[in-house]
């Protein structure tokens, strides 16, 4: 504690490990600063394969099938919603999208709860395909008020075939 | 602004309050940018952008994380054409179709913590050029070890479909 004895009594307070300490602090957070992106998951229920399904008065989900298909290097060639063309550009996707909303009728329609698609893609397809087609079935983001609207929840995966053998 | 003070003994002093005021205020701001959480993420698996993929609400309670890339240069190149499983069952790296023992083991530990592994949510992060092939074998082989949720990791993306 520095103290200057003046007429008007005036305290210095030595501020230089504070300063220290804070400096240190900076640079701490500084040096671990990570900036992280945010990350979102789709979430997919997948029960154990020969498990025998509990019998459900409910008639079966209507399965709508989407196929992805790719060239050898894992590129996209073509969407198909069941048997119809949807192209392979990214707006492929969006018209897909357009058809999922066709399909169920209205957003959030409670009839689309029974409703699952079936996504079938190639072994080599580039993973960030299906996650847009699993983007494009389960809804869109409304662009006025930023909000998720859920088209299809139920998602369900075509086994994998490896190249080369028998379709 | 430093203001300089002349005293009798002729020393100068500059008035700290302002840097102080300054520096404070960074603390705060990186304090509060930093994410201090422990994820199981591994930085080298590039993930799919998706509108979508919202950050979720609610905290996953039991959850394993699968981050399945490539090993890449600075520029972003593959150094190796296949795939691999980053930092799962205590090692760094293994083949992805490779991992059935460490998922087996995985949920043997969470059955000796009496919780089932069927309520255990196995997260994928699978990077953006992984065959999709890949990803659903390793999807059969965490269903082998019991484990029936699953999580399929992207980036929010404000462009997206």
């Amino acid at each position: 504690m520095a103290r200057n004895r003046k007429p008007q009594e005036k305290l210095e307070t030595n501020m230089s490990a504070m300063i220290d300490v804070v400096f240190q602090l900076l640079i701490f957070f500084m040096l671990t600063l990570k900036l992280i992106e945010p990350e979102g998951d789709f979430n997919i229920n997948m029960p154990a394969r020969g498990k025998p399904t509990e019998p459900s008065p409910d008639p079966p989900p209507l399965d709508t099938k989407v196929k992805l298909r790719a060239n050898p290097d894992g590129t996209l060639v073509g969407v198909y919603l069941g048997s119809r063309p949807l192209g392979n550009d990214s707006d492929a996707f969006k018209r897909l999208n357009i058809e999922i909303l066709r399909l169920i009728g209205s957003p959030d329609n409670p009839l689309a709860e029974d409703m699952a698609v079936e996504i079938d893609a190639d072994y080599n397809l580039h993973f960030k395909n299906v996650i847009s087609a699993v983007g494009a079935c389960t809804g869109r983001v409304d662009p006025r008020t930023q909000r998720v609207v859920k088209y299809i929840k139920n998602i369900k995966f075509k086994p994998p075939q490896k190249p080369g053998a028998a379709s | 602004m430093a203001k300089k003070r002349s005293s009798g003994i002729g020393s100068i002093e500059v008035d700290m309050t302002p840097m102080i005021d300054i520096v404070f205020q960074l603390i705060a701001f990186f304090m509060v940018i930093n994410n201090f959480e422990q994820t199981q993420a591994d930085e080298r698996v590039k993930l799919p952008r998706d509108a979508l993929a919202k950050p979720p609400e609610v905290k996953i309670e039991h959850e394993i994380t699968l981050n399945v890339g490539y090993l890449r240069d600075v520029r972003g190149e593959r150094t190796n054409p296949d795939p691999f499983l980053f930092n799962f069952g205590g090692e760094d790296m293994m083949p992805p179709l490779g991992s059935s023992k460490a998922l087996e083991q995985e949920a043997r530990l969470y059955r000796n913590r009496e919780v089932e592994p069927k309520d255990v949510t196995v997260k994928i992060r699978a990077d953006a050029e992984v065959p999709t092939g890949v990803v659903q074998e390793m999807i059969k082989l965490a269903q082998d070890a019991g484990f029936e949720k699953f999580a399929m990791s992207a980036m929010s993306s404000s462009e997206g479909q």
